[in-house]
């Protein structure tokens, strides 16, 4: 690395000699009960000097000058001035903020009152986080943020969930940037929940300050700390409970399945495979022997406090998930371990500290597809007996017995990661702070596979032979750094002209190393000596290659804002930002991302001041250009990263090849973003409406796109090439209405409602391609999703159907795929009226981008007790139903048992045969409406009232019980409506996803 | 006060990375590279799996089976002919030997740049690889975009017009006889080409071209000058314990060694064809099972003579092997009873998983026995000597019928159509069928469906039009 160090010299001359100086004494105290506040902020108005309220909520500040303002300000509280004008003792009530315009919103290198924000940002508090109790954090951002979709892609323990801010912008990547304390965190699962103080969603051109990557907006979690004089805190947070599936598919029993197999066999002429159904009853319910119920615990344990000039959290959990899949076998455990230290030096020099150490430890099922346990649980014969050792005899070469299968998977990841944040911030002449900031990741990622020899039966793909038990260990390492440095200035002048500038620069260094071994042969054939070592032969999984790969990524990248205010009413802010990426060759590896914000406070205008309906309105808009770069390393450069192997002597030589098609011209995906909106809040701030208007275009997509065959991107280990092409258009609207009441001291009312509308359509792929596919249906068969201009990205590509043929008659007189459809058949719409019906006729049957997303929070407190729901629906999405094996003798659900068996019987479900047909051709036979409401949360709490805890050391203590995921209502058929691939082209395909788990808990909240 | 801030800043070179992997315009710098990159374009040579499969299904010796009528569409709509310019296999087939083209190339492309002895071999190497894929591509596509001695890079692919297929030929000449004169006939490792796979090769083009007269001097200098020879007993061919044998004039290589999967097929070592092929769950001793492909029809099984001891080698009457070991097996789509024997997965080897894609059955892909007929084919339809025909044919009659009782004495076209049925019952399940019926004109005859002036030739895939721009014209037909 070519770092040069340079070193910036501050003058600074601190201190001033006041006349007439008194020392004030005083006490701080919250206005509604009387009681101390520790910790309220304590500055001498327009200088630096200041202190804080310790336990009792006393201050003093000596040397103050006469006549001269103290500012009293504490979060959640409304700021208070007061003029010293003796130096007798002052007691000062603060009142608290209900409507929390003072909240302090994160927007990048800075914070800023929400009052005063110029974006469309978002935020969740720990209080959500805490009554939501997610698995992971992403699923606190499920409904609660408006124009945040989340989509998991499987309900199994540990699985990861794809977010997206304001629709898919592009088929290349679409993770928006997530920073933890300034620090680049891509795995939220390594998180825990129960330790974050706010999550803060930049959603427009505002979070242009990031640039380089901020294209899909950015998420930005801050952890907890202590507060300044905070008595130490102890917090224990326990729940415990159980997971259960929320469905079962409605499949055949023994005796219809074998009624149903003999009529699709005689159909085809074929022999009736089942001569004697009388006496095969109901058989196995394969559902019921793979879905079990299963434990889920987690304990956090947190100490919090400060003293007069350092600050310390401390927290420490556990979490552990079994899956209703397997149990133990699919078990995700997590511990963690966080630590945030802050130290002021001086009143002006401040450091801040935090460290994050954590382990999970993941054991892995086959999900999502075939050969998972769930698609073979759905496809295996009723008439086969439900215990293992039972082979899947006949049904195909795919489909084998889940229990043995459960039994004998053995896969688990572990994680140790590590990691840290390092601050130090310096205020001079009075208004300069001058910043730097070190943010590291390091993470260890192992990983062990073992697949005992085991014959599922005849021509089972999952067969292993004796001798050829096979052995994977990888251990992979990813480390990243941060560095931050910046400048800020802010003054007010003439108490009217408040001006704030930043200037900065940040790299970013990003490493990965890749280990890996294949072993075969364990002798004792048992996981105990499963390992490399005892392996009888084995060798590198990149044996072939000059090198095992490594990544190295960087960025670099300078940035300026400029933010003025005009008496806090009229709002300006605007960014520039240079970014430099190593994805990128030489020609292009800098951008430039400009973006302007303003905001006006209407409410402050005299013409609203005596309005008696509306409390604050404030307008703003935003436009700005951001960037993305997240594309494979080295896409620019031809590079022999390809795959050469051939067999010399009978055993494989190892040569080289050309890998990812080099496409040196590669630059910048550019996404122009406008938003314009409205916060404000009515009727004595019980009600409070954010609106907005949002349009993104994403321009010159940087697309993996399918290339001709010319160019060899077929070969071994050949990838297409990155190109830039494309446009998308995303636009919409956000709603997010919030209402809260206390009627009474013993009753409190807060209920919390978004909606988002999405509008998604590719305005062009690219200048010499009609499309990009992607995705895939059953086995075999075309692609049945696309990008394609004029349509949303990854719409559904298939034949419209129009019934079933009832008779041969029809048949004749109407085009027909192939000579050998039958009456009860599917008819093939003849889009193009040509007469014959070929791909020409495949046509757009839907779309897996929901049209609208709603969410719902209600919250009611009443005594002792506290009750929260919360719900989430998505409406207009389409899913394709994808987890029928078909084969002959797989089993089916319960829907065949309405399909066509002579004119007249249904016009809705085909014939079953084992003849040559089409039905199973893509089509929207296959294709289900994924609209849903989900009630994700109901929770009950009772809270030991202050009389019972006045003598003890405890100062809260609340039970609670809660049930997540309690229903869904939806017509969709599959398992469950919210799992995805998460790909923009190729999403909304249901190969039998994992259905996330019903859960009860049972939970108990203490502070000491 | 002063405080000293540490700022790190960093120039742009901050952005400038070194690459994981060399720079392919950095490479051939030793003789080592120059092997290196070979490798890499004969590993494209077990692509050619698919190739061999749909030359079988294409023709009138089998039909396309696998589990049902929608299993694999673009191998069923073959089989039928009625595949279109949409077909997921013939993308395949494109872009694969393209990849093998360019691989060739990328050696040739910097074929000055190091000189060290023996170079002219492996030049020679590449440029018998170059044409091997070349012939495939006009074999199965006709006029192709032609580009010698430099890669297609990004940007290229556009506007690259089709080259009239004698052209083509006259490229793959070229190389071939350039392979001739700098390969030995014995290379030091195992599974390269040799002087022999070039001459055969050579013979086969020219045969393809009708230009007898070429074709039969080279092949009967091969004939006379090679080191090769029939294997006795042809039951004994197809075996993995008999690969590279003296009859193999050219041979596909493949291994057990390195697991794949259905993700990328092209990455396997294994013979993909061997498990496509294979006997759907079969429980029983010598063969292990596969997806049922590639099923033999009755009438090529008819069409061995009485005492042909090569029919049980050639094909597999599963019932009657059934009755006899107690072997059990599931019955697919077009299920006619009979199995390609010469490459269905066998047992005994390592089963890396898939097991379906990693059979290490070597693909004999110009056996001495090809080159025998070829070689009677050219004398007898060049009107060149019938005799020195006869005595070829009777060569590879001999063995299947273990005495010479079988021998013919036919001449002029009665022999033509005698070597044209002695090739079908030879060479069937090898891949060569279709296009022996396209090249002698038989096809329409011989083959369901298939329309003269159309079917000779496969549709270019619509989306390779598109995505070279879209300025090629479809072949006729389609």
């Amino acid at each position: 690395m070519n770092l040069k160090i340079f070193t910036i010299f501050f003058a600074f001359f601190a201190s001033v000699v006041y006349a007439q100086n008194i020392d004030v004494r005083g006490t701080v105290v919250e206005a509604s009960t009387g009681g101390p506040l520790p910790g309220v902020n304590v500055i001498l108005k327009n200088t630096t000097k200041g202190t804080s309220t310790d336990f009792d909520g006393n201050f003093t500040l000596s040397d103050v000058p006469l006549n001269s303002t103290l500012v009293f300000s504490y979060v959640g509280f409304k700021t208070q001035e007061v003029t010293i004008i003796d130096a007798n003792p002052i007691t000062v009530n603060l009142v608290e903020d209900a409507e929390s315009l003072n909240e302090i919103v994160v927007i990048g290198y800075g914070t800023q009152k929400k009052k005063e924000v110029t974006g469309a940002v978002s935020v969740i508090s720990s209080s959500t986080i805490e009554e939501l109790k997610p698995t992971r954090v992403e699923q606190a951002l499920q409904g609660q943020v408006a124009g945040v979709n989340i989509t998991s892609t499987s309900g199994a323990p540990g699985a990861g969930l794809t977010i997206n801010i304001r629709g898919v912008s592009t088929n290349g990547d679409n993770r928006p940037l997530i920073l933890v304390d300034g620090n680049v965190i891509e795995d939220l699962s390594v998180l825990n929940p129960n330790d974050i103080e706010s999550v803060n969603v930049l959603k427009d051109a505002t979070a242009g300050i990031y640039g380089v990557r901020a294209a899909n907006g950015v998420i930005l979690i801050k952890t907890k700390t202590g507060r300044k004089n905070m008595p130490l805190t102890v917090e224990i947070n326990a729940f415990g409970g159980f997971q259960q599936t929320t469905r079962k598919l409605p499949t055949l029993n023994a005796t219809e399945y074998a009624l149903l197999a003999n009529e699709a066999f005689a159909a085809a002429g074929d022999p009736l495979p089942f001569t004697n159904v009388a006496d095969l009853g109901q058989g196995t319910d394969w559902q019921d022997e793979i879905f079990q119920n299963a434990a889920q615990y987690s304990t956090a344990v947190s100490i919090r406090g400060g003293s007069e000039n350092q600050t310390f959290a401390y927290g420490s959990s556990i979490f552990s998930q079994d899956g209703i899949v397997g149990g133990n076998s699919a078990n995700f455990t997590r511990f963690n371990q966080s630590l945030n230290y802050s130290l002021d030096f001086l009143d002006n020099f401040k450091f801040n500290a935090g460290v994050i150490w954590n382990y999970t430890n993941r054991n892995r099922l086959n999900e999502g597809g075939i050969g998972s346990v769930l698609f073979n649980a759905l496809n295996i014969a009723p008439t086969i007996e439900g215990v293992r050792g039972a082979l899947a005899e006949g049904l195909g070469n795919e489909v084998i017995n889940p229990l043995d299968q459960i039994a004998d998977t053995y896969d688990r990841g572990q994680v140790n990661r590590i990691s840290g944040v390092v601050g130090l911030s310096y205020n001079f002449l009075n208004d300069f702070t001058a910043q730097v900031n070190y943010q590291f990741n390091y993470s260890d990622d192992k990983a062990k596979i073992f697949r005992p020899s085991r014959n599922y039966g005849s021509g089972k793909v999952f067969n292993v032979n004796r001798g050829r038990e096979e052995i994977v260990e990888t251990a992979n390492i990813f480390r990243d750094y941060t560095f931050d440095a910046f400048l800020k200035y802010e003054k007010l002048y003439d108490d009217t002209h408040n001006v704030k500038v930043l200037l900065g620069t940040s790299i970013f260094k990003s490493e990965g190393f890749y280990r890996g071994f294949r072993g075969f042969g364990i002798p004792s054939n048992s996981i105990q000596d499963a390992s490399i070592e005892n392996a009888t032969e084995s060798e590198s999984l990149f044996v072939g290659l000059p090198n095992n790969p490594f990544f190295d990524s960087r960025l670099l990248s300078y940035f300026g804002r400029f933010q003025y205010d005009y008496k806090g009413k009229y709002l300006l802010s605007a960014v520039i930002r240079r970014d430099g990426s190593s994805n990128f060759g030489p020609e292009n590896k800098f951008g430039w991302f400009p973006s302007v914000s303003t905001g006006w406070v209407a409410s402050d205008e005299d013409f609203l001041a005596d309005n008696n309906f509306i409390d604050f309105l404030k307008v703003r808009a935003s436009y700005g250009i951001l960037g993305n770069d997240r594309i494979p390393t080295f896409a620019f450069v031809s590079t022999l990263g390809g795959e050469a192997t051939y067999v010399y002597n009978n055993t494989r030589a190892f040569g080289v090849a050309t890998g990812i098609i080099a496409n040196p011209g590669i630059k910048w995906e550019k996404q122009k973003t406008f938003d314009v909106g409205i916060d404000a809040r009515f009727l004595n701030n019980r009600f409070d409406l954010t609106l907005d208007y949002y349009k993104r275009r994403t321009e010159d997509l940087l697309i993996t796109s399918p290339v001709s065959g010319l160019l060899g991107p077929n070969a071994p280990g050949a990838l297409p090439p990155v190109v830039n092409a494309g446009i998308i258009e995303n636009s919409g609207l956000e709603i997010a209405l919030g209402y809260s009441n206390d009627p009474t001291n013993e009753f409190k009312v807060s209920a919390r409602f978004n909606m988002t509308t999405l509008n998604n359509e590719v305005i062009e792929v690219a200048e010499d391609v009609d499309f990009v596919p992607g995705g895939a249906f059953s086995i075999g068969q075309d692609f049945p999703s696309r990008m394609e201009a004029g349509l949303p990205i990854g719409y559904f590509r298939g034949f419209k159907t129009a019934g079933i043929y009832q008779t041969q008659s029809e048949i004749d007189n109407s085009a027909t795929i192939n000579d050998n459809v039958r009456p009860g058949d599917l008819i093939f719409v003849d889009i193009n009226n040509d007469g014959v019906i070929d791909d020409d006729d495949r046509t757009n049957i839907g779309n897996p981008i929901p049209d609208m997303t709603f969410g719902l929070n209600l919250n009611l407190e009443y005594k002792n007790f506290d009750f929260i729901a919360y719900a989430f629906a998505s409406v207009g999405n389409d899913i394709v139903r994808n987890y029928e094996r078909n084969e002959r003798l797989t089993n089916r659900t319960i829907n065949y048992l309405d399909r066509w068996t002579g004119p007249g019987t249904s016009n809705t479900f085909p014939r079953v045969t084992t003849g040559a047909n089409s039905n199973i051709l893509f089509s929207d036979f296959y294709v289900e409406d994924g609209s849903f409401v989900r009630l994700q949360n109901v929770q009950l709490g009772y809270s030991l009232s202050d009389d019972f805890l006045e003598d003890s050391t405890i100062s809260k203590m609340r039970f609670y019980v809660s049930v997540q995921n309690l229903f869904t209502l939806t017509e969709y058929q599959g398992y469950d409506p919210t799992t995805s691939s998460g790909a923009p082209i190729g999403g909304g395909i249901d190969n039998g996803f994992y259905p996330n788990p019903r859960t009860f808990l049972l939970g108990m909240n203490l502070k000491f | 006060m002063i405080a000293t801030l540490l700022v790190a800043s960093c120039g742009d070179d901050f952005v400038d990375v070194e690459a994981p992997f060399e720079n392919s315009d950095a490479f051939f710098n030793s003789q080592q590279d120059y092997e290196d990159a070979l490798i890499g374009a004969y590993d494209l040579l077990q692509t050619t799996y698919i190739n061999v499969m749909l030359g079988e299904i294409a023709s009138d010796n089998t039909l396309a089976g696998g589990e049902n009528a929608n299993d694999v569409l673009g191998i069923q709509e073959i089989d039928d002919m009625r595949h279109t310019p949409i077909n997921q296999q013939l993308v395949d087939i494109w872009g694969w030997m393209y990849s093998g083209v360019n691989r060739a190339n990328f050696i040739l492309e910097f074929q000055d740049k190091t000189d060290f002895p023996g170079k002219e071999n492996i030049l020679a190497q590449a440029r018998f690889l170059r044409a091997y894929y070349y012939f495939e591509l006009v074999k199965w596509f006709g006029d192709v975009p032609l580009v010698v001695d430099k890669r297609i890079l990004f940007g290229e692919q556009f506007g690259l017009e089709r080259t009239a297929k004698a052209e083509v030929y006259a490229q793959i000449e070229a190389d071939l006889i350039y392979a001739v004169d700098n390969m030995p006939y014995v290379q030091p490792i195992v599974g390269q080409a040799t002087k022999g796979s070039a001459q055969a090769l050579l013979g086969k083009v020219y045969l393809y071209q009708d230009k007898f007269d070429l074709a039969a001097p080279v092949l009967e200098n091969l004939i006379q000058n090679g080191p090769y020879d029939l294997v006795t007993d042809y039951s004994t061919l197809f075996e993995n314990d008999n690969e590279n044998n003296v009859e193999s004039v050219f041979e596909v290589q493949y291994t057990d060694e390195e697991g794949a999967g259905f993700g990328c097929l092209q990455c396997s070592e294994g013979n993909i064809a061997v498990g496509f092929n294979g006997i759907r769950n079969y429980n029983g001793p010598v063969f292990e099972s596969g997806f049922s492909f590639n099923v033999p029809t009755q009438e090529v099984v008819d069409e061995f003579e009485d005492g042909d001891n090569r029919l049980d080698t050639a094909i597999l009457d599963i019932e009657a092997w059934a009755a006899d070991t107690g072997a059990t097996f599931a019955t697919g789509f077009e299920h006619t009873g009979y199995f390609n024997r010469k490459y269905i997965a066998r047992q005994g080897d390592a089963n890396t998983g898939d097991a379906n894609l990693t059979n290490p059955n070597n693909y004999r892909a110009i056996r001495f026995a090809d080159v025998l007929l070829m070689a009677a084919e050219a004398l007898n339809r060049g009107n060149i000597d019938d005799t020195r025909a006869q005595g070829y044919v009777n060569r590879v009659r001999e063995r299947a019928f273990g005495n010479a009782d079988n021998n013919i004495t036919l001449t002029a076209t009665n022999l033509t159509t005698a070597i044209y049925n002695e090739r079908r019952v030879e060479l069937v399940g090898e891949g060569h069928h279709f296009f022996d019926l396209v090249r002698t004109g038989r096809a329409a005859n011989e083959i369901d469906g298939f329309q003269s002036g159309k079917h000779e030739i496969f549709p270019i895939p619509q989306l390779e039009i598109d995505l070279a721009g879209g300025i090629w014209e479809q072949n006729p037909g389609y």
